[in-house]
C-alpha cells in the first residue's frame, strides 16, 4: 500500500539560513508551509509572510458576551426574578451589576482567547505526517526545518525541491501523509 | 539584528546638534501663559487665579512624578525595552525644582492674610454655612495633627526634596555611565529605584491628599492616591510616547525606535486606562454603597446643586467616564492603534487632555460662588484662566527638559541592556 504524498521537507543548519529560505518560498508565493525549529526565532513570522494572528477577534467577542452575561444576570435576578431591596437601592444599578459584569468580561475572554488559539491552530491534533519523518528529532534538537505540503496550489514536486534547494535546503526528502 | 546597531550611532550624532530653538520657544510660550495668568488676577481676583495655579502646577507635577516612577520601575525590573524612552523621562525630570519654584506662590499666599485663600482649614477661625469655626468643627480636630499650615509646609517641601533628590541620582549614574559604561551606575539605579519607589508612593499620596484632596477636608477616601498614582503614569506615558513620536519625526530617532517600542508603551497606555477606570470606579462604587453624608457630599458637589438640579459638573463627570476610560479603551484595544505614528498620537493627546479635565474635576468644585455657596461653575472665566496656568507650567516643564536635553547623548549608549531595547521585539 502506497502512501499518499504530504509533501516536501528540507533541513538547513543555521537560524540565518532557514531564515533566508522562508523568504525566499513566501516570495514565491506558497502558503501551505511551516518552518520546524528548535526555539523560537525572532522575526520568523515575518520572514514568513504570516500576517497578525486573529486570537484577538476570539478574545473581543468573549468579552462582549462575558460583560452582556454578567450585566443580564444581575438584570434578571435582581430585577426580574427575585426583585428585594438592599441597602436603599434601587433594584437595579449598573453599579452593583459592574463586578460581576467585570469579572466575567475578564473569565470570557480569557476562556474565548484560548479556545480561539485551539480552534485556529487546528489543536488538538494527534496525529501530524511530519511525525512519521526522523527528521522532527533533529528539527527538536539542533537542525531548522521547511516543510512545504502537497495541497498548496502552487505545489509542483520538481520545481517545489528546485526552490528548496536553491534557497540552501539540504537532504530534501518526500513525506508521507 | 545587526541592522539597528549599525545606524544606531549615526543617529546619535544629532544629538550634539543644538535643542535651543524649541527651549526658547517653550520659555516663550511657558512665560506668556505665566504672564496672562497674573492678568488673570485683575478680572477673576485671587482665589480663582490661586485654585486655577493649583490646577496648572499639579497636572504637570503629577506628570513628572509619573515619569520618576517609570524611570524607577524600569530599573527595579532590569527592564530592557524602555531603556530609550527612560532617557527621555531622565531630562524631563529635570524639571523638579522649576515646579517646585512654580509652586511657591501658592504657599506664600497661604501664608498670608487668613491662611483661607486656597485651603480653608488653615484658618481655624473660618466660619462654616452651619455657623461654626473650622477649629470647632469635629472632622476638622480629628485630622488637626495633619492639616496645620506648618505640616502642609514641611511635607510639601519634603515632597518636592525627595522629588528632586531621587531625580538628581537617577540623572548623575544614568548620564555618567554614558562617558564611562561603567555597570556601577545600573546598581547604583537600581538601589535608588528600591527605596525610591516606597519613597516615591508615600509622598505622591501626601501630595495628592494635601494640594487636591484637602480642600475638601471632610472627605474620606482611601483610594485618592492611587487615583493620583494613575493620573500620574498614565499622563507621563502620553508625554513620553510625544517625546518619542517628536523626535522619530525630527529625525533623532530613525532607526532607533520601532513599532515594538511603541506597542510596548502603548500597551502600557492600555493598562493604566483600565486601572484608572478600575480605582475611579472603586472609589465611587464604595461611597455609592455606603452612602454615609461625609463621603456622599463629595460627588453630590459634582452633581446636583442645592435644588436638586444637575449642575455642570455632573456632565464633566460623565464626559470623564466616556472620555477618560471608555473611548481610549476601546480605541486601544486594536494593535494598530497603538503602533501607527498617526493613530497613537492623536489618542494620547486626548488622554493627556482628559487628564487635566479629571485633575479640573477635583480641584474646581472646591471653589465656591460667594453668594449662592455652590461650586462654580465648569465653563467659566476659572477655565480660561486654568489653561493659561497649564499652558505656563507647561513651557517651563518642556524648557527645562529641552534645556536638559544636549547634556548627554540621545540614548543611554552604555547602558547593558541597549542591545536589547534596539532589537526589541514581541
Amino acid at each position: 500500500m502506497s502512501a499518499k504524498p504530504y509533501g516536501l521537507i528540507a533541513t538547513f543548519d543555521t537560524t540565518p539560513s532557514v531564515y533566508h529560505a522562508a523568504e525566499q518560498v513566501r516570495d514565491a508565493g506558497y502558503k501551505n508551509w511551516d518552518c520546524i525549529t528548535p526555539f523560537p526565532v525572532h522575526g520568523l513570522d515575518k520572514a514568513m509572510g504570516v500576517k497578525r494572528s486573529h486570537v484577538p477577534k476570539f478574545s473581543l467577542c468573549g468579552g462582549i458576551l462575558g460583560f452582556t452575561t454578567g450585566m443580564s444576570l444581575i438584570i434578571y435576578t435582581s430585577y426580574f426574578n427575585y426583585p428585594l431591596i438592599v441597602g436603599g437601592k434601587p433594584y437595579f444599578s449598573p453599579l452593583f451589576a459592574f463586578p460581576v459584569s467585570y469579572e466575567l468580561t475578564i473569565l470570557f475572554t480569557a476562556f474565548a482567547t484560548i479556545g480561539g488559539m485551539l480552534f485556529l491552530n487546528g489543536l488538538p491534533q494527534h496525529y501530524h505526517p511530519v511525525l512519521k519523518s526522523d527528521k522532527i528529532l533533529s528539527g527538536m534538537d539542533d537542525k531548522f526545518h521547511i516543510v512545504i505540503e502537497c495541497s498548496d496550489p502552487l505545489f509542483n514536486l520538481a520545481q517545489t525541491k528546485a526552490l528548496l534547494e536553491k534557497a540552501g535546503g539540504k537532504d530534501i526528502q518526500e513525506l508521507e501523509a | 539584528m545587526s541592522t539597528h546597531a549599525a545606524t544606531a550611532p549615526a543617529a546619535l550624532s544629532s544629538s550634539e546638534t543644538s535643542v535651543s530653538s524649541p527651549a526658547a520657544k517653550a520659555l516663550g510660550v511657558g512665560i506668556a501663559g505665566i504672564v496672562l495668568t497674573i492678568l488673570g488676577l485683575f478680572v477673576s481676583g485671587g482665589k480663582v487665579i490661586a485654585f486655577s495655579w493649583l490646577t496648572g502646577v499639579t497636572f504637570w507635577t503629577a506628570i513628572a512624578i509619573g515619569m520618576l516612577m517609570l524611570v524607577m520601575i524600569h530599573h527595579i525590573l532590569d527592564a530592557s525595552w524602555s531603556v530609550v524612552l527612560r532617557r527621555q523621562f531622565e531630562h524631563a525630570l529635570s524639571a523638579f525644582p522649576w515646579l517646585a519654584l512654580l509652586f511657591a506662590p501658592l504657599v506664600i499666599v497661604s501664608l498670608t492674610g487668613n491662611h483661607d485663600l486656597i485651603w480653608k482649614w488653615m484658618n481655624p477661625d473660618y466660619i462654616l454655612a452651619n455657623g461654626h469655626t473650622i477649629g470647632h468643627d469635629p472632622l476638622y480636630v480629628k485630622k488637626a495633627a495633619f492639616l496645620n499650615l506648618p505640616m502642609f509646609i514641611a511635607m510639601t517641601a519634603l515632597c518636592f526634596i525627595v522629588w528632586i533628590w531621587l531625580s538628581a541620582r537617577l540623572r548623575k549614574a544614568s548620564f555618567a555611565q554614558d562617558t564611562d559604561g561603567d555597570l556601577k551606575w545600573t546598581y547604583m539605579n537600581r538601589k535608588t529605584a528600591a527605596f525610591g519607589l516606597a519613597l516615591g508612593a508615600v509622598t505622591l499620596t501626601l501630595a495628592s491628599i494635601y494640594w487636591v484632596k484637602s480642600l475638601d477636608y471632610h472627605w474620606f477616601s482611601t483610594m485618592f492616591g492611587v487615583w493620583f498614582f494613575a493620573d500620574c503614569v498614565r499622563g507621563a506615558l502620553s508625554i513620553g510616547v510625544l517625546m518619542l513620536l517628536w523626535l522619530y519625526q525630527r529625525g533623532d530617532l530613525k532607526g532607533i525606535l520601532n513599532t515594538n517600542h511603541l506597542h510596548s508603551a502603548g500597551m502600557l497606555v492600555f493598562a493604566f486606562t483600565v486601572f484608572w477606570g478600575y480605582i475611579t470606579f472603586s472609589q465611587y462604587f464604595l461611597i455609592w454603597n455606603a452612602n454615609i453624608p461625609e463621603e456622599t457630599f463629595w460627588y453630590n458637589l459634582r452633581e446636583i446643586t442645592k435644588a436638586g438640579e444637575p449642575s455642570q459638573w455632573k456632565y464633566v463627570g460623565m464626559f470623564l467616564l466616556f472620555g477618560h476610560f471608555l473611548a481610549p479603551f476601546l480605541y486601544l484595544l486594536s494593535y494598530k492603534n497603538k503602533v501607527v505614528h498617526s493613530r497613537i498620537k492623536p489618542a494620547v493627546i486626548w488622554i493627556l487632555f482628559v487628564i487635566l479635565i479629571d485633575v479640573i474635576y477635583n480641584i474646581a468644585p472646591a471653589v465656591k460662588d460667594y453668594t449662592t455657596g455652590e461650586p462654580k461653575a465648569f465653563l467659566g472665566l476659572g477655565l480660561l484662566w486654568t489653561f493659561t496656568s497649564v499652558v505656563g507650567v507647561g513651557g517651563i516643564f518642556f524648557w527645562s527638559y529641552f534645556k536638559s536635553f544636549p547634556k548627554t547623548k540621545l540614548i543611554p549608549i552604555r547602558d547593558p541592556r541597549i542591545t536589547e531595547c534596539l532589537t526589541h521585539h514581541e
